[in-house]
């Protein structure tokens, strides 16, 4: 399910906030923009406006100029003056403007003869042409705009006739005026600013009048509805964006106020609800405005009193489920999740406080095979029983935890090594007190247990004391031991090869690897000639360059349970070496095999691959009779298989162990090979060495062929020899050797040995 | 002066042969002085009858309605009539000349156009001519007739005739002081109330001109003349003098007065005008007929 991404709806407000904002600016921008636009659209009008507008002036100025030449030339005053000029100046400076010719004051009037030559010199200030422009002769009308110290004046020539019918020229009238002046003074200007009207024109320059638009200078009025309606446009628009902004954040209250915050609440309680957190108070304390919310406040809060009612039921059910689920159902101790759960708190609580501290590894003797033997609910029973039992020696406080199957553990503050090893002893006097008897069960059951102590001053090593109680439980288990043992005082022995990681890194990556399994074959002589009958094959592990013995690695083995896996590469390797064609010819090769190994399935079909070398090589499995044949069924019956191929069966180290005479019964054995203690007992002229003579004897006479393990010294051989043993095998007739090199121990082709 | 060396015009209106002749008006042009032409307008008329030279009144042009009018009439009763814009020093003057304006001329300079004008009239044959001269113009006619007695010209007919009206002034002081200025050379531009005009602009010597014909001057004119005299006085003109009619009845000279007439013989008064002035041609000399 695709996931998309979540909004607070303070970020949903915020951005709407954000989205008005812009939306208002651009707006704004576009208004104004707009506004701007109507504003240059208005003034390029105001401005052709006053372009038209004086544009228009100076038409009517110039038109009403002609008029008043019109009036001038056709005025009998004027034609007086050229004909009688003798009192033109008086004509030139008061009948001119007397008159009716609406000449102002401001403009000149002028009169030239036919030559063109001015009639009288004119005034300083009036500064006309002494001649006319030979335009003005020849063109009749003409008008020019000039220069004149800075002031523009407009002049326009005309010709005066004599009337008709001659029309003849009697001369040419001139009129002169500030052009700017009687701009301002005639015309009214709505649009142009009549201060900024200027001509661009030198000092001296002249101008045609067509040409005069082009050098004028002027700027718009500025046009006062313009103005208002830029004003009205400005003061709307700001209006606008204060009715925006307010409205917005008025509405950004609201609906902080209606819906931001009442959905805060609500979230909130929901996550509290969540959280396992209720707070019946915020649900209820007041109503909502909004009446879907408070729908939904109401429907919540009545969700979560039912979910109240709900939670203590549940919490009611928890405390017990969490009871249950820490109790182990068979006997009524604490289980493997208890026991997590407590060491942790254990270990914190002893580092925050160091003490003494103890843990101790309880394992039932043998339970599998009386669990085998005597059913499952006799087994369940030994086990309550034994519970019960361990429960009533340990201390008030301590507890008993079933760590799986037949073992139990507990841990201990507060003791010493006396006081574990003490309690672990009651526990084991306690158990051996049970009657199981009743139960039908005849093997005495006990139990091991291995203990583990950490003192105050060491209490880093808290987290090792499992393994070392563990490691002090196989102690325990060892033949011989007395079932309780402390780890570093009982352990010393064993627990490097516990806790070595070179062998068990060496027999993880060999049984990975097989080819780190080297073979090495040590002779068993016939007697009485004492030639090779064949050869046992002993695994060593080269690991590094070095080989590692079994008492290195076979404690691994065996506290791990490899034995299967270990059998089964073993089997590998020997078949790899029978097919290398290194093995003599002919010669056969004893297999050591635990029994657990001979019940597995896969380690019979090695066997029965390997059964492909019978032919050339004689097979020999030997089964060590020190492990407990727990499943005695299975294993005979896949004896019966493989004897039935042809392979022969061994009795290996025959003399320790469990009920060895119970095997040679119960199993179909072909060799019994005695155990190097019983070889060494021969040795002594004692009744024990007498002993075992005599069951020499009696084995040899039932048709069991022996085997002597461990013939060290000549003494020892003569002995066997006499006693009937049929091979034997010791460092004093060959040692272990490489494969590569048992060619060189066979001087003679070797005999073939019998089984009966 | 001969009128044929005088004159220099030419004429522009064919008259002759076609019937009625009066119906054809022209506009005749003189030059009456270097660089100055004057024009008059000719009706033409019955050939037996006498022509009647029109005058306007001081800075007026036949176009004033007066003169205007009576000329219409006179045409209308078959007389020919030549009625002349005096220059007044302007070349083909056609307006009225203000009071103000610089008036170049002198009653010599009119005296001497309208001596053009009836050398014109005897140039196209009318042998029997009479002067009809409105207000100052009737002044200008008698001051001509008074100084060149032609026997072609056979009456006179002044309509509200009035001497030289100088105001307040008095005369004898006024003379003397433009004559005083004539001879110390100074040739300026002064002002006279002369007339209606209370500020009349022109040289000393043109005043002057005009100044020395006053009352009595007139009236010895009158006394003088060498034709028959008609003068047609309005009794409600105002431009006179409150004794310039009594002074005339005084003097025995032929006169009709119109009654409630004012100075310019408006209104219904024209046709008094014009009925004075038919009945006064009437018994003219009639032209004799070549």
């Amino acid at each position: 399910m695709k996931s998309t991404a979540s909004f607070t709806i303070n970020q949903i407000a915020l951005a709407f906030m954000i989205s008005m904002l812009i939306i208002v600016s651009l707006i704004g921008t576009f208004s104004i923009r707009q506004t701007s636009r109507v504003t240059q659209d208005l003034t390029r009008h105001s401005q052709e406006a006053a372009q038209s507008e004086l544009s228009a002036a100076f038409n009517r100025l110039l038109h009403q100029t002609e008029s008043q030449a019109n009036a001038l030339a056709q005025w009998d005053e004027t034609r007086q003056q050229l004909v009688l000029p003798e009192f033109y100046t008086y004509w030139r400076d008061h009948r001119v403007y007397e008159s009716s010719m609406q000449i102002s004051q401001s403009a000149h009037a002028g009169l030239y003869n036919q030559a063109g030559t001015l009639l009288a010199p004119s005034p300083a200030i009036h500064n006309f042409p002494a001649t006319l422009p030979s335009w003005a002769e020849q063109n009749q009308r003409s008008n020019w705009i000039a220069n004149q110290a800075g002031i523009i004046y407009l002049f326009h020539a005309f010709p005066v006739e004599s009337g008709e019918p001659q029309h003849a020229l009697l001369g040419h009238g001139l009129i002169r005026f500030d052009l700017l002046a009687e701009l301002l003074r005639q015309e009214s200007f709505h649009f142009t600013d009549v201060g900024s009207i200027k001509v661009d024109l030198k000092p001296g320059e002249k101008l045609a009048t067509q040409d005069l638009i082009s050098h004028m200078q002027f700027k718009a009025r500025p046009d006062p509805d313009q103005r208002q309606f830029q004003s009205i446009l400005s003061n709307t628009l700001l209006a606008l964006f204060i009715i925006l902004a307010t409205t917005s954040l008025l509405a950004f209250v609201v609906y902080n106020r209606l819906l931001q915050r009442p959905l805060k609440w609500l979230s909130d309680d929901i996550e509290a609800m969540q959280n396992g957190c209720f707070r019946q108070q915020s649900l209820h304390s007041q109503s909502l405005r909004v009446i879907e919310l408070e729908k939904i406040r109401r429907s919540l809060y009545d969700y979560q009193l039912q979910l109240n009612k709900l939670h203590g039921s549940l919490e009611s059910q928890n405390r017990e489920f969490h009871s249950q689920a820490r109790q182990d159902a068979l006997t009524g101790c604490h289980n493997r999740r208890a026991y997590e759960e407590d060491w942790e708190s254990f270990r914190s609580e002893i580092k925050s406080a160091p003490q003494g501290s103890a843990f101790l590894l309880f394992d039932c003797d043998r339970f599998k095979t009386i669990n085998d033997t005597y059913g499952h609910a006799k087994g369940d029973r030994v086990l309550t029983l034994t519970a019960d039992a361990l429960k009533m020696a340990l201390r008030a406080n301590d507890r008993l935890y079933r760590l799986g199957g037949d073992e139990f553990g507990t841990f201990m503050s507060h003791t010493s090594p006396a006081q574990a090893k003490q309690i672990a002893h009651r526990c084991q006097n306690l158990v051996d007190a049970i009657g199981f008897g009743d139960l039908g069960i005849l093997e005495p059951i006990s139990i091991s247990i291995g203990i583990a102590f950490c003192d105050a001053d060491e209490i880093a090593h808290v987290d090792d004391l499992p393994k070392q109680a563990d490691i002090a439980m196989y102690t325990a288990k060892q033949p011989g031991r007395s079932r309780v043992a402390l780890y570093g005082e009982d352990t010393k022995r064993d627990s490097p090869t516990l806790v070595a990681s070179r062998e068990t890194s060496a027999l993880f990556q060999a049984l990975v690897a097989p080819g780190m399994i080297e073979m090495h074959y040590q002779p068993i002589h016939a007697l009485p000639g004492r030639q090779v009958a064949y050869f046992e094959a002993l695994a060593r592990i080269r690991h590094n360059n070095e080989l590692l013995l079994p008492e290195q690695y076979l404690p691994v083995v065996s506290s791990r349970r490899l034995e299967v896996e270990f059998d089964q590469a073993v089997l590998h390797q020997v078949g790899m070496d029978l097919s290398s064609g290194l093995y003599p010819e002919g010669l056969g090769v004893s297999i050591n095999l635990s029994a657990q190994s001979i019940a597995h399935p896969d380690v019979m079909s090695h066997l029965m691959e390997l059964s492909s070398h019978l032919q050339s090589h004689p097979l020999i499995l030997e089964i060590t009779e020190t492990s407990l044949i727990t499943q005695m069924l299975e294993v005979r019956n896949h004896l019966d298989v493989l004897r039935s191929v042809h392979f022969k069966i061994a009795m290996d180290d025959f003399g320790t162990g469990y009920s060895p005479l119970q095997y040679l019964v119960d199993l179909p054995v072909d060799v019994v090979k005695l155990d190097i203690s019983l070889i060494q007992t021969l040795a002594q002229d004692n009744r024990a060495g007498q002993i075992v003579a005599h069951f020499a004897r009696m084995m040899s006479e039932v048709g069991y062929s022996l085997v002597a393990e461990g013939v060290e010294t000549e003494a020892v051989l003569h002995k066997v020899e006499n006693l009937g043993i049929t091979h034997v095998q010791g460092f004093l007739l060959g040692r272990p050797t490489p494969l590569a090199q048992l060619s060189a121990l066979l001087p003679a082709p070797p005999l073939a040995i019998s089984a009966g | 002066m001969s009128i044929p060396n005088a004159m220099r015009a030419y004429l522009i209106c064919l008259l002759i042969s076609v019937l009625p002749a009066w119906a054809h008006a022209a506009i005749v042009q003189l030059q009456v002085r270097p660089d100055i032409q004057a024009s008059a307008e000719y009706l033409p008329g019955q050939r037996n009858k006498p022509a009647v030279l029109l005058l306007h009144g001081i800075n007026q042009t036949r176009d004033f309605p007066t003169v205007a009018a009576l000329a219409r009439g006179l045409r209308d009763a078959g007389y020919p009539v030549l009625a002349p814009t005096l220059s007044l020093g302007i070349p083909n003057r056609t307006q009225s000349l203000a009071c103000e304006a610089v008036h170049r001329y002198s009653l010599d300079d009119d005296i001497a156009e309208l001596a053009h004008w009836v050398g014109w009239l005897k140039s196209q044959g009318h042998r029997s001519i009479v002067l009809v001269g409105h207000s100052f113009g009737s002044l200008q006619l008698l001051v001509y007739l008074d100084g060149h007695p032609d026997p072609a010209v056979k009456g006179f007919i002044g309509a509200s005739l009035v001497e030289t009206q100088i105001g307040n002034a008095s005369r004898p002081a006024l003379e003397a002081k433009l004559e005083n200025l004539i001879k110390h050379h100074q040739r300026t531009l002064i002002t006279q109330q002369m007339s209606y005009c209370k500020k009349y602009l022109s040289t000393p010597e043109a005043i002057l001109s005009y100044v020395r014909w006053g009352q009595s001057r007139t009236l010895q004119a009158l006394n003088r003349a060498p034709v028959s005299v008609q003068l047609i006085m309005g009794d409600a003109d105002g431009m006179l003098g409150r004794t310039w009619i009594a002074t005339l009845k005084n003097s025995k000279t032929p006169m009709v007065i119109v009654h409630n007439a004012n100075h310019f013989m408006d209104g219904e008064h024209e046709f008094d005008l014009l009925d004075h002035t038919l009945k006064f041609l009437e018994h003219a000399q009639p032209a004799p007929v070549r």
